[in-house]
C-alpha cells in the first residue's frame, strides 16, 4: 500500500532518526515503542512517569517543523498551541483526550489518551470482510462525533481529512478519530510530482473550501473503501459511481447504499446537510420506521434507469399504427419499399404488406422458414432473401412473382447484401455466394467451412463476412481471400465498418472486436459475459450493440471505453438501429426499446408478446419490427 | 497494404461506409456503384510488379535514457539526431510512376503514409540536476513481395523518485515495453499464419506497461513512472498510456491531445470542479492518480486513431507542454520541416521559459 506522498518532499532533511526506546521526554514521559509512522512525524506509546505506581499509558505524537527559520517556527508552534487548547477542551466518546503538550529538540509533541485497538486500514487487511451491520454501527457513531465538532462554537472544527488510517476501532468495538487536522500545519507544499491523490477528500476542498460538508464527504469515501474494499487512492479522484457498492457487496441494505452515494455527492448541496441527518438516515436503515430497509434486491448497478415520464400509460401511450400477424415467427428484420413492407416469416413465406394500413398485398410461398431479412435491389426492382429450403429467391416487389434464384447446397440463414449490382450472402454450406442482383449470374463463391450467417459487409475494395467458425474473412471484390481473422468462436453478428476503415463485429465468445478493415490486424476487443449476435452500429465516435448479458452497450470507437450500458434485464439478441438522437432494439422478452444516443436513458417501450431477436426497419416514419409472437408491428415514430 | 498504399495512395478508401452511419442497418444503396473494378486490375498488375523485387529494409533504432537496452544497442544518453531516411529511389526506378493525380486519388488527407521519418530530443533542463526521463524510437520499412506494412514503435517514461529512482524507473520502463512489443506485436507479423488468432494491438500495448509496471514495483520499490507508447502499423497508430507524459496529433486542422492526463488536477476540470486557469496555478498540479510503479494492478488508457496525410505525432513529457502553450507547439512543429530539428526547438523554448523540469520530445511525421 503506498504512502499518499510517495514521492513528496523527498530532498527535505525531514528523516532524522526516531525516538528510540527508554528515552525520557520532559522528564516525564518514557518511550516504550513506535506506534506508527504518520506523514508528518511518529507516534509513540509511552509511559507517563507521574503516575508511578500505576501503569498509565500515552500516545504521543511527534511534529517536525518545516522550516528551520526561527520566525517560523515559533509562529508554527503558536498556531499548534492554539488548536492544541481547542482540542483539549473537546469531551466526546469517540475523540481521545488530549492531555498535554509540549516541544523540545526542535520537534513539537501532542501527549494523548492511549487507545488500545486498530485502525480500519489494518483492519480491512487482517480482515476479509466486516460485517455489514457493525460498520452501519460505526457510521453512525462517526457521524455523531461529526456532528459534535460541527456544532462547536465559535467556529465548527472540521475534520478535514476522514479516512480509514484516521479511526480507531478500540477494544470494545467502538471508533475513536483520531490525528486531528492539527498536523496540517506542519505540511508543506509539494514541489514534485507525486503518485497517489488523498482518496478520499471531497472535490471543494481543491478549491480551499472546506466546510462541514467536506467531512459528510469523506466518511462517504470511507465507509465505500471499507464495504467495497476497493481502495480510493489507486482509483481516478471522485470515481466511486464508477464502483457501485452491490457489486461488490450484495448484501448490503439498498437504504444504506442510496446514504453513502448520497454522501458522495460531487455538489455539496446534495448530500446530507448534517451528519445528524445522515445519522437519522443510517438509524432509520438499521432499525426500520420511517423509510425503513428497503428491498435487499434492487437493481442498483448503476445502470441508467426506465423512464417514468409515462409510468401508468401502457407502452407509453404508443399505439402501433398497424399490426399483421404472419403464421409462425418472425425472427428476421422487415424491409421496405415504395408503399410496401416485406417480412419473411417462419410460416415458410415472405409478406408484402401495405405500409401504410397493413393490408395484406402477395405473398410468396417456399418449402423452408425464412429466418434472414429480405432485402431490396431498387436498381432491378427485387426483393431478394433466402430460404431454410436451400434457395435464394428474387421476386419482383409489387407482384411477387418471381424473377431468378438460386439453389445452394445448405439452409440459407443469412441477410444478403446488395452491393456494386452484386448481392452477397451465406449460406450453412459454409460458402459466401456472389451472384448479379439483377438476374442471379453466378459470380464466385468462397468457402469458409462452417455455416455463414453473419451478413456480408462490402466495402469499395472488400466483401467482410464471418462464419461459425469464428473466422472473419476479408475477400477482395474479385472474391480473392485479402485476409483472415478468427475469434474464438462463432462470428453471427454482422461486420460494420466505420469511416475509419475499422471494421466492428461480435462474436459468441462474448467479445465485440475491432480491426483494421486494410489489414485484419486487431485493434481491440470489449467483454461483455454473454455471447454477442446483435451486429453493431455506429453514431459518430460510438459503437452500440447488445449481448446476452442483458446489457445493451455504448463504446468509443478509438479507445473501447464504455460510455454508457443499458440493462435491458432479458437477453439481447436483435441489432440496434440508430436514426436522429434514438437508438432502437428489442430483447428476448418481447420488449422494444428506444434510448437516448447519448446518455443511454431510456425514452419508452413498446411491449410485443414473443422475443424480438432482429432489428427494426425504418422508413416513412414507422419503425417496423418483427417479434416471435408471428406479427410485424408499424410503430409510430416520434422525434 | 504496405508498398501498395505508398506508391498508389488509398484507392478507393473514400467509401469505405457504403452506409450512412445514422441508417447503419438499412440496406447498401448502391451508392458506389461506379467504383472500381478497373482500378482492382491496376492493383493487380503493380503487385505483379512488386513481386520482382528485392527486399529493402531499414531499420532506425535511437534511444535516450540511461541504461535503456545498453544490451542490444550502443545506447547513448545523449540525444541522438536522427539521420535522414534514405531517398527512396528504387521505387520510382522499379515500378512505373503514375501521374500525380492517380497517386493521390480524392481524399488527401486518408492517404497512406510515404515516408516516415521522426526526431527525439531529451534535456535535463534548467533547474534539475539529472534526467528522469527516457525516451525511444523505433522504426521499420520494408519493400517486398510480402507487403508487410511500416512499424514504428515510439516510447516517452517521465520517472520520478530520489536517489536516480526516477530514472531507473523510465528506462526499466522503456526498455520492458520495446522487449513486450518486439514479441508480442512485431515478431508475429513475421508468423504468417492468419489462422491463429492475433492478440488485439492494444492489448499487447497495455500488456506491455502492465509488465513494465511489475519491472518498476520489483527493481524500484520508491520509484514511479509515466509511460505514452504509440505503436504505428501502417497508417495506423495505437496508443497505450499512464500517467501525464502526452501524445498530440497535429496537423492542418489543428493539435489534439490524444492521450489524457491522470492527473488530479485534469480529473477536476473534467468534472468541472477547476477551471484551466485554476489548474495551471494550483498547489497539487504535480499530483498524479495514476503511474507505474504505485501498485500491482494498472489501468491502462488505449485507443487507436488513423493518420491523417502531412500529420505529426508528437510525444512529450511535462516539461515541454507545461510550459509552452498549445498553440507555440503548433507553430513550431507545423513549421519546422525537420522533425529532429523540430524536437530541438521544442526542448530550447522549454528551456527558455525556465526548463523547470526535464524536457522530452519525439516527433514523428507523417508525409503524404
Amino acid at each position: 500500500m503506498p504512502d499518499t506522498t510517495q514521492f513528496g518532499d523527498i530532498e527535505d532533511n525531514f528523516s532524522e532518526a526516531t525516538l528510540k526506546p527508554n528515552t525520557v521526554l520532559i522528564s516525564r514521559y518514557r518511550i516504550i515503542g513506535e506506534l506508527g509512522g504518520g506523514g508528518q512525524g511518529a507516534v509513540y506509546q509511552a509511559r507517563d512517569l507521574n503516575f508511578p505506581e500505576a501503569k498509565r499509558l500515552v500516545a504521543i505524537k511527534e511534529m517536525h517543523y518545516p522550516s528551520a527559520d526561527p520566525n517560523q517556527r515559533s509562529a508554527t508552534f503558536k498556531t499548534f498551541q492554539r488548536e492544541a487548547n481547542i482540542l483539549a477542551t473537546l469531551a466526546h466518546p469517540a475523540i481521545p483526550k488530549i492531555f498535554d503538550f509540549f516541544d523540545q529538540n526542535s520537534r513539537a509533541y501532542l501527549v494523548m489518551e492511549y487507545i488500545n485497538g486498530s485502525d480500519l486500514e489494518v483492519l480491512l487487511t487482517k480482515t476479509k470482510e466486516l460485517p455489514i451491520d457493525k460498520i452501519m454501527e460505526w457510521a453512525s457513531e462517526l457521524c455523531d462525533v461529526l456532528d459534535y465538532l460541527h456544532g462547536q462554537q465559535p467556529e465548527p472544527i472540521i475534520f478535514r481529512d476522514i479516512k480509514p488510517a484516521n479511526i480507531m476501532v478500540d477494544s470494545r468495538g467502538n471508533v475513536r478519530l483520531i490525528d486531528f487536522g492539527i498536523a496540517k500545519k506542519f505540511v508543506s507544499g509539494t514541489k514534485h510530482t507525486m503518485i497517489g491523490t488523498e482518496g478520499y477528500s471531497a472535490p471543494e476542498q481543491y478549491r480551499g473550501d472546506v466546510n462541514p460538508l467536506s467531512d459528510v464527504y469523506s466518511l462517504g469515501a470511507t465507509l465505500h473503501h471499507i464495504i467495497t474494499r476497493e481502495d480510493p487512492r489507486l482509483a481516478p479522484p471522485f470515481s466511486f459511481n464508477e464502483r457501485p457498492i452491490k457489486d461488490y457487496n450484495s448484501s448490503v441494505p439498498s437504504g444504506f447504499v442510496e446514504i453513502i452515494n448520497r454522501a458522495l455527492e460531487m455538489e455539496p448541496s446534495k448530500r446530507f446537510q448534517s451528519c445528524a441527518q445522515m445519522k437519522e438516515a443510517i438509524l432509520k436503515v438499521r432499525y426500520g420506521g420511517g423509510g425503513g430497509m428497503i428491498a435487499v434486491n434492487g437493481t442498483d448497478d448503476g445502470s441508467p434507469k426506465g423512464t417514468e415520464l409515462f409510468p401508468n400509460m401502457e407502452n407509453f401511450g404508443i399505439e402501433a399504427r398497424w399490426t399483421f400477424k404472419t403464421e409462425d415467427e418472425i425472427r428476421a428484420s422487415p424491409t421496405g419499399y415504395r408503399n410496401y413492407a416485406f417480412v419473411g416469416s417462419y410460416d415458410t413465406n415472405v409478406w408484402a404488406v401495405d405500409l401504410t394500413n397493413g393490408e395484406f398485398a402477395w405473398k410468396f410461398p417456399t418449402q423452408g422458414g425464412i429466418a434472414s431479412s429480405p432485402v431490396m435491389d431498387t436498381s432491378s426492382k427485387l426483393v431478394l432473401f433466402g430460404s431454410e429450403d436451400h434457395t435464394f429467391n428474387a421476386v419482383d416487389f409489387s407482384s411477387g412473382r418471381i424473377n431468378w434464384s438460386y439453389t445452394t447446397k445448405g439452409r440459407i440463414r443469412g441477410t444478403p447484401r446488395v452491393a456494386h449490382d452484386h448481392v452477397f450472402f451465406g449460406s450453412d454450406d459454409g460458402r459466401i455466394y456472389a451472384l448479379v442482383a439483377a438476374n442471379g449470374r453466378y459470380l464466385w463463391e468462397y468457402d469458409m467451412g462452417e455455416a455463414v450467417r453473419s451478413r456480408p459487409f462490402v466495402t469499395n475494395e472488400l466483401v467482410i463476412a464471418g462464419s461459425d467458425s469464428g473466422e472473419v474473412v476479408a475477400l477482395e471484390l474479385s472474391g480473392n481471400k485479402k485476409w483472415g481473422f478468427r475469434a474464438k468462436r462463432g462470428v453471427m453478428s454482422s461486420p460494420i465498418v466505420d469511416d475509419q476503415g475499422i471494421c466492428f463485429f461480435g462474436s459468441f465468445d462474448g467479445h465485440m472486436y475491432a480491426i483494421d478493415s486494410g489489414s485484419g490486424y486487431s485493434m481491440w476487443r470489449f467483454r461483455t459475459t454473454g455471447p454477442i449476435v446483435s451486429s453493431p452500429a455506429i453514431l459518430d465516435d460510438l459503437v452500440y450493440f447488445g449481448s446476452t448479458d442483458g446489457h445493451f452497450y455504448a463504446i468509443n470507437a478509438e479507445s473501447s471505453r464504455e460510455k454508457w450500458k443499458f440493462n435491458a434485464e432479458s437477453p439481447i439478441v436483435s441489432s440496434p438501429v440508430i436514426y436522429k438522437d434514438n437508438v432502437y432494439f428489442g430483447s428476448n422478452d418481447g420488449k422494444f426499446h428506444c434510448l437516448d444516443t447519448n446518455s443511454g436513458k431510456e425514452k419508452w417501450v413498446y411491449e410485443t408478446k414473443g422475443a424480438i431477436t432482429a432489428a427494426a426497419h425504418i422508413m416513412e416514419n414507422v419503425i417496423l419490427v418483427g417479434s416471435t409472437d408471428n406479427s410485424v408491428y408499424a410503430l409510430p415514430l416520434i422525434d | 497494404m504496405g508498398l501498395f498504399r505508398r506508391i498508389f495512395g488509398k484507392v478507393g478508401d473514400e467509401g469505405d461506409t457504403p452506409e450512412a452511419s445514422t441508417t447503419s442497418t438499412k440496406d447498401t444503396e448502391a451508392k458506389n456503384e461506379e467504383e472500381s473494378q478497373e482500378e482492382t486490375s491496376v492493383s493487380e498488375q503493380i503487385s505483379e510488379d512488386v513481386k520482382n523485387e528485392d527486399f529493402i529494409a531499414t531499420v532506425e533504432v535511437a534511444v535516450t535514457g540511461e541504461d535503456a537496452l545498453e544490451e542490444h544497442f550502443d545506447s547513448a544518453t545523449k540525444p541522438i539526431a536522427t539521420a535522414p531516411l534514405p531517398q527512396r529511389s528504387i521505387i520510382d526506378g522499379a515500378t512505373r510512376p503514375l501521374a500525380p493525380d492517380q497517386m493521390y486519388p480524392m481524399q488527401e488527407d486518408i492517404a497512406g503514409i510515404d515516408v516516415l521519418t521522426y526526431g527525439v530530443s531529451s534535456d535535463v533542463g534548467r533547474v534539475r540536476s539529472n534526467n528522469q526521463d527516457a525516451a525511444q524510437a523505433f522504426f521499420v520499412t520494408g519493400i517486398s513481395a510480402d507487403d508487410h506494412p511500416d512499424f514504428g514503435m515510439f516510447i516517452v517514461a517521465d520517472g520520478m523518485g530520489g536517489h536516480h529512482d526516477g530514472e531507473k524507473a523510465s528506462a526499466i520502463t522503456v526498455r520492458t515495453v520495446t522487449a513486450q512489443i518486439m514479441k508480442s506485436i512485431y515478431l508475429p507479423m513475421f508468423g504468417g499464419d492468419e489462422k491463429t488468432e492475433r492478440v488485439p494491438i492494444t492489448e499487447a500495448l497495455i500488456a506491455a506497461i502492465q509488465s513494465a509496471n511489475k519491472e518498476v514495483m520489483t527493481n524500484v520499490p520508491d520509484g514511479g513512472t509515466t509511460a505514452t507508447v504509440v505503436s504505428i502499423i501502417g497508417d495506423l497508430a495505437h496508443f497505450a498510456h499512464v500517467g501525464d507524459s502526452r501524445a498530440y496529433l497535429i496537423s492542418r486542422e489543428g493539435i489534439d491531445q490524444v492521450t489524457r492526463d491522470h492527473s488530479l488536477v485534469q480529473r477536476l476540470i473534467e468534472l468541472g470542479q477547476l477551471t484551466q486557469e485554476e489548474a495551471e496555478e494550483h498547489p497539487q498540479k504535480n499530483v498524479l492518480y495514476r503511474a507505474l510503479g504505485q501498485n500491482e494492478t494498472l489501468e491502462v488508457d488505449a485507443m487507436t486513431r488513423r493518420l491523417p496525410a502531412n500529420s505529426r505525432l508528437l510525444l512529450c513529457s511535462d516539461g515541454l507542454w507545461g510550459l509552452i502553450p498549445e498553440r507555440d507547439i503548433y507553430e513550431t512543429v507545423m513549421n519546422t520541416s525537420d522533425p529532429q530539428q523540430a524536437c530541438e526547438k521544442l526542448v530550447a523554448q522549454a528551456n527558455a521559459k525556465g526548463g523547470l523540469d526535464n524536457i522530452t520530445a519525439v516527433l514523428i511525421k507523417v508525409s503524404k
